[in-house]
């Protein structure tokens, strides 16, 4: 292998399969709503989650089959999620979380296809969801709360000379959830996409003994795996949290 | 605990964000002398699409799966629930059912086997009447036997003593004659006779 080659394959940037690509231009009012390769995935997405629970569900068997049983397992552990998380009250919210639990996890398990595009590694779309999910669960909570909702800052019981400490740590931590839960999704997508990239480089430039990185990445595909599905949970589970603190205060 | 929570959570948004930074390094160590080479993440005249597309999709999502999927699902599980509960409720029934049977065939096993002990009972008790009326009816039996040879032993004696007195009567007489010639009357005879025989018994 040259060294051309070599400089070519680091040029070719670790982070440049994050681009935004334009499919089809759309323009509306000045902004760019261009339907990209990202919005590709996401429309996979809505067609693979919808494929996966209707044609598995088709026979609806007394006793299920393989498929059947994935999308009852996911079902049953999405609603006990909420239910240990949020309490009966949840249920109204469950199917909210289940379509999020199943965007988020098909999105960065399809992200994991070679070649395809992982819209969850895009700061934008995982905090979009982070913001709509704070503003919804504050807006629930002072409906449900009204003034009292304001307890959530400074728990009862707590000894009043805390309240200078205490206050502004609860509203700080408060209004670093979006922020938190949108990052934590998005840089470690970025994050293993970015390094199977610099394996992959590596596996290139070093010719036969690129075996070591190709090993490696094998390992690191499995492991992305994990955290595609990891991440997915953790994003939902925080949801339920948030969704159980509007809901019950502490 | 919340507070501490709260750190954590702080500490895991910077781990992120060294992350974040991690990746723009490594953006700008690999593009090398490529120069001005940005994460696409930021680039932020791709945010609207991405927002716009989310939302939709979004949307669309959780309507397909609110609509269609969850209420076949639900349904489904319900179905097995109701199933499995059917079940258990039948088991159930035919589980009292064979308790009620048993029940019953153990109260006519005890029914039998009274019967039997009061049979056997009526058999005993009527063995025992029919063993003391024989022996009753042996010992009056006995009894009368017993009364009829004393009745004719009685009978005989009495009749043996008259042919004794009528012996010592005509004796008496013969002897009285002979002795000293005298004819006694017959009824003075009988008077001595039976006063000595008095006097004798």
């Amino acid at each position: 292998m040259d060294v051309v080659t070599v400089r070519e394959v680091f040029v070719a940037s670790p982070v440049e399969q994050f681009t935004i690509k334009p499919l089809v231009p759309l323009e509306v009012g000045g902004l760019d709503l261009s339907y990209s390769n990202s919005s590709l995935w996401m429309t996979i997405t809505v067609i693979a989650v919808t494929a996966f629970l209707t044609l598995s569900m088709r026979g609806g068997r007394l006793v299920p089959g393989r498929w059947q049983s994935m999308a009852e397992l996911s079902y049953e552990f999405v609603a006990n999620m909420v239910r240990e998380n949020v309490g009966s009250e949840g249920r109204k919210y469950f199917p909210f979380v289940f379509t999020l639990f199943l965007f988020v996890l098909f999105g960065n398990l399809l992200g994991m296809i070679p070649y395809s595009y992982t819209f969850t590694s895009q700061i934008i779309v995982t905090f979009a969801m982070a913001a709509v999910i704070f503003v919804g669960v504050t807006i629930l909570g002072l409906a449900l709360h009204g003034f009292h909702f304001f307890t959530l800052f400074f728990p009862s019981g707590t000894p009043i000379a805390l309240a200078p400490i205490l206050i502004p740590i609860e509203i700080i931590s408060y209004f670093v959830r979006p922020v938190s839960l949108s990052v934590r999704l998005f840089a470690n997508m970025m994050a293993g996409h970015t390094m199977m990239k610099v394996f992959a480089g590596f596996a290139l430039a070093m010719g036969v003994l690129g075996v070591a990185p190709i090993i490696l990445l094998v390992a690191l595909t499995g492991f992305e795996i994990m955290v595609a599905v990891l991440q997915a949970y953790v994003f939902t589970l925080l949801t339920c949290m948030y969704l159980n603190d509007a809901i019950h205060l502490h | 605990m919340r507070a501490i929570l709260g750190a954590c959570r702080g500490i895991v948004g910077q781990t992120a964000a060294v992350i974040v930074a991690l990746g723009g390094a490594s953006d700008v160590l690999a593009a090398g002398d490529g120069g001005g080479a940005k994460l696409p993440q930021l680039d932020i005249a791709t945010f609207p699409t991405q927002i716009f597309w989310l939302v939709v999709s979004f949307l669309v999502l959780y309507i397909l799966v609110s609509r269609i999927a969850l209420p076949r699902i639900s349904e489904v599980l319900e179905e097995r629930q109701d199933r499995i509960a059917d079940d258990l409720d039948k088991a159930e029934t035919l589980k009292k059912e064979a308790e009620q049977v048993r029940g019953e065939y153990e109260k006519a096993l005890a029914e039998a086997r009274n019967q039997a002990h009061a049979a056997m009972r009526e058999a005993q008790d009527e063995a025992a009447k029919n063993a003391t009326e024989t022996e009753a009816e042996a010992r009056e039996k006995v009894a009368n036997m017993l009364k009829d040879a004393e009745e004719r032993i009685e009978a005989t004696r009495s009749e043996a003593m008259s042919n004794v007195r009528n012996v010592a009567r005509d004796v008496a007489g013969d002897a009285v004659a002979k002795l000293i010639r005298i004819q006694v009357l017959g009824e003075e005879i009988d008077r001595v006779v039976d006063a000595t025989m008095e006097g004798r018994n």
